[in-house]
């Protein structure tokens, strides 16, 4: 596996994808943890400071045994009462493993700690870290003498923000809120939304390891937030630097990618996935290859979510184009 | 009728203002019938003399109101800290004054090992006397290239390992996360920071020296050092007193031979305020002689030579980023603001000034909103107060419990690096907060310092550094002030004042028996005071001679 993150063990085929959700209290953290384990689009395993915020629908609740709450859609909630490290522990261990781990950090703690996690755990790979914002708040947070530094210390490393609460500021609140990410933190992924509710799209794209199972075949697959989308279908071969030069200088408009890539010298697809300005490409597992080619043949294929500014289509193809295989140039458009 | 005891001695500091020496204590019951001299006791003509302490001096049994039970599981390992250390069997560990001599220890302990791929866990480290000099993976190497060699600092936040230990949990020059500091060649260099690292070297060997820390063994290795120390009323200030831990805390406390009060604090950490207001009450009903709930603990920030505790303008002397906070300013507001409405005792652990001040915010808050005339609330550490704050401390009447061992530990880090000289001098201003009022202790963090009371109270009224500086004379208290500060202090903050602190009647029977007075020695000496051992309940448990 290639990642833009040189430090990641290089052998993660099987590795579970860990995402690190950060944002100073009341951000929105817990609600948007709700928002997925109710959505469920894949088994989360999704460990939180502690169970009392977690406002798990009882009806989904199939068993609660202390430190483990197991939900009939497959997914599991602990606590990290005991340590982060006692909680990876069980969740490692239980008899079914979960297909994608999702982390809370404290409301005052830096995700970047636990995003480290993932980045040394060989059965795990760093998804991306998520760090909410109270879009009215988070002005007045950033001037606070007391929890400034804090706020920003969250923000540092983060892939992508979510500008949360968007619907308690006016228009020109919210600007002065984009402003102030962008000043702290050029090129900053955000996506707004409102009760921490992220657009459906964004999420289902984080476990999908064939194309089926993406929104891209899904029958409710309507834009929402103003997420844009763009897909792109062809017959052809990257070139592996070109693509990872291109996947590092991404316009920050486009908040999450994923796609099988076809590259040059290479004889199966590779898996592409972006959340925000993280990005890792590997090798397909060989048992999801006859599906794969059932359903794509040898194109490569690209799905992007974006915010309003997404460019035109017709820019983003360019983009990627530009990273073919000059071999690949002559092949016909498929 | 029950049997009672009058014990004799060369002289009985009682540290009760109205009748601060005595000769002779009565007690029946394991506890104080009556306290005087020889003719005060003609009313119990029957009693038993006791004259084995004619020629000790007897005081209240100290109170540590700030330690904690890691005290007891950590003596298992290998001391390598910089200074002396006295473990809980009373066996003299000698301070290693460089990394050779740490290296030449854990070679010996290693040889001396049956198993070759056993783990080595050391303990007691700190850099910070080395000049900056930091231990590498290849120091470790020649301790052993076969087994795991693991050292946690002083601080317990940084582990030490050799070679072998990052090949086998595998950390090497690939690993890149600002937990992994990597030398020259870009090679790890061997100490392992934070989460993740440690999370890391835990799951890699299948192994947490840290995890199981409480053990029926433990309990008891804590008790042997209170005994040593001289101290019969003890804290656990931070546990999350789980089923387990509490079955072992009970089994040991109700042991009739258990030579020591217990008094663990609460843990806050994983449960709703609404959970902790619960449990501690529920806790508070089991309360039995030696092991005591009420108290619950906050944890606002770090620590000053960690640099992760906050400080106000002007921050760190050298500069270094503010540092942490464990729970954030409003959300301290809300969990202070619902215990004390409960009625919950707390005890606020805030190093830095800044945390100092919002932690007397958050206690003015409550107070407005819910008047409670005698709460106790004690900030513990509360290291760099200043006098304004030590005012509105008295104020609010919230107590301070102060870490006077840091000025001897690490108060000349504190004047050059942390603090810069005028705040360094202001450091645990116990004579700040003797003049106005603010009730107050004086503790040892054990095991981060040595559970040593006398110490600790040298510590206050001398105010020495390691290096032999005088930091902020005029906030040194006198012998008397620094006695209450490891006796009656404490155990006001503990809401215990009733029960032990001083020897009065109605109080248990705990005494620490002495072989000077600490009145009569130099002050200079005042640590020096060699420790026959304890009476708890009227029982006797003399110290392992040294």
């Amino acid at each position: 596996m290639i990642l833009n993150a040189p430090e990641q063990h290089a052998d993660q085929n099987n590795a579970i994808p860990l995402t690190v959700i950060g944002g100073f209290l009341g951000a929105g953290k817990t609600t948007f943890l709700n928002h997925l384990l109710r959505q469920a689009s894949c088994r989360y395993a999704v460990l939180v400071n502690d169970f009392g915020a977690v406002n798990v629908d009882v009806a989904l609740i199939a068993s609660h045994d202390g430190n483990t709450i197991n939900l009939n859609n497959g997914c599991i909630c602990c606590t990290m009462a005991d340590g982060l490290g006692e909680a990876l522990i069980r969740v490692l261990s239980a008899p079914v493993l979960p297909e994608h781990i999702v982390i809370e950090a404290s409301g005052v703690g830096d995700p970047w700690q636990i995003a480290e996690v993932a980045m040394l755990e060989p059965d795990l790979q760093l998804a991306a870290v998520i760090v909410l914002a109270d879009a009215e708040q988070l002005p007045a947070q950033l001037a606070d003498s007391y929890i400034g530094d804090t706020v920003r210390r969250q923000l540092r490393r983060a892939d992508l923000l979510m500008l949360n609460k968007i619907d308690l500021v006016d228009a020109a609140r919210l600007q002065t809120a984009h402003e102030t990410l962008a000043g702290l933190q050029p090129g900053l992924r955000v996506i707004e939304t409102r009760d921490a509710k992220p657009p459906a799209m964004l999420m289902q794209f984080d476990h999908a390891t064939t194309p089926e199972r993406l929104p891209l075949f899904a029958p409710e697959d309507t834009p929402d937030h103003g997420i844009q989308r763009w897909l792109y279908r062809r017959n052809i071969r990257f070139e592996r630097e070109k693509l990872e030069r291109l996947l590092d200088s991404l316009p920050a408009s486009l908040l999450r990618l994923k796609g099988w890539c076809w590259i040059e010298g290479e004889n199966a697809p590779f898996l592409l996935q972006m959340t925000g300005s993280r990005w890792s490409l590997g090798a397909t597992e060989k048992s999801s290859h006859p599906l794969l080619t059932s359903l794509l043949g040898e194109d490569s294929l690209l799905i992007g979510l974006g915010t309003a500014r997404l460019p035109e289509d017709a820019v983003l193809t360019a983009l990627f184009e530009s990273a073919f295989a000059k071999t690949s140039l002559e092949m016909p458009v498929a | 009728m029950p049997a009672t005891t009058i014990i004799t001695a060369r002289k009985i500091i009682t540290m009760n203002p109205g009748l601060p020496e005595a000769s002779h204590v009565a007690i029946r019951d394991g506890r104080i019938l009556a306290v005087g001299n020889a003719e005060d006791m003609k009313f119990w003509p029957d009693a038993v003399i006791d004259t084995r302490f004619a020629d000790k001096v007897l005081m209240p049994g100290f109170v540590e109101g700030h330690s904690h039970i890691m005290e007891g599981s950590i003596w298992p390992y290998s001391y390598v800290g910089y200074f002396d250390r006295v473990s809980p069997d009373g066996v003299m560990v000698s301070g290693l004054k460089s990394i050779d001599a740490v290296v030449e220890r854990l070679k010996a302990v290693s040889d001396a090992m049956s198993d070759p791929n056993a783990i080595l866990f050391a303990w007691g480290f700190d850099p910070i006397y080395f000049n900056d000099r930091r231990m590498t993976r290849l120091d470790l190497d020649r301790v052993s290239t076969t087994r795991p060699v693991l050292i946690i600092h002083a601080s317990f936040h940084i582990i030490n390992t050799n070679s072998f230990t990052l090949q086998k949990v595998g950390i090497d020059r690939s690993t890149n996360i600002d937990g992994v500091p990597k030398d020259a060649d870009g090679e790890p260099a061997g100490e392992l920071q934070g989460p993740a690292a440690r999370i890391r070297l835990f799951r890699g060997l299948q192994w947490n020296a840290l995890s199981d820390s409480v053990s029926s063994d433990s309990v008891r290795r804590f008790s042997r050092s209170a005994v040593i120390n001289g101290a019969t009323t003890v804290t656990d200030l931070h546990n999350e007193l789980t089923e387990l831990c509490l079955a072992d805390f009970r089994k040991e406390t109700s042991a009739a031979d258990f030579p020591m009060r217990l008094v663990p604090a609460l843990s806050r950490i994983g449960a709703t305020t609404e959970q902790i207001i619960e449990r501690i009450g529920k806790l508070k009903t089991t309360n039995s002689e030696k092991l005591y709930f009420g108290m619950v603990k906050l944890v606002v920030d770090g620590s000053i030579q960690g640099f992760t505790g906050r400080l106000r303008w002007p921050g760190y002397h050298n500069g270094a980023e503010n540092g942490l906070w464990y729970i954030a300013p409003n959300e301290l507001d809300e969990i202070v603001g619902k215990l004390h409405a409960a009625h919950v005792h707390m005890h606020i652990h805030t190093n830095g000034d800044e945390a100092t001040e919002l932690a007397i915010n958050a206690i003015e808050a409550a107070q407005i909103a819910h008047y409670w005339a005698d709460h106790r609330h004690t900030l513990q550490h509360c290291q760099m107060a200043s006098p304004a704050q030590f005012k509105r401390m008295k104020a609010l009447g919230i107590c301070a419990n102060l870490f006077s061992n840091h000025i001897y530990y690490w108060g000349d880090q504190h004047y050059a690096i942390t603090m810069g000289p005028e705040r360094a001098n202001r450091l645990n201003a116990a004579g700040t907060a003797k003049n106005l009022g603010v009730p107050f202790g004086l503790h040892s963090d054990a095991p981060v310092t040595p559970l040593r009371p006398l110490f600790t109270a040298w510590c206050a009224v001398n105010r020495i550094t390691a290096s032999g500086r005088l930091l902020g004379p005029d906030e040194r208290l006198s012998v008397a002030d620094a006695l209450a500060g490891i006796t009656i202090g404490p155990a006001y903050t503990m809401r215990m004042d009733h029960l032990v602190g001083s020897i009065e009647t109605g109080k248990f029977a705990d005494f620490v028996v002495l072989e000077q007075d600490p009145f009569a020695v130099d002050p200079m000496t005042l640590k020096d005071i060699p420790i026959w051992g304890t009476i708890c309940g009227g029982q006797v448990f003399q110290a392992p001679k040294p």
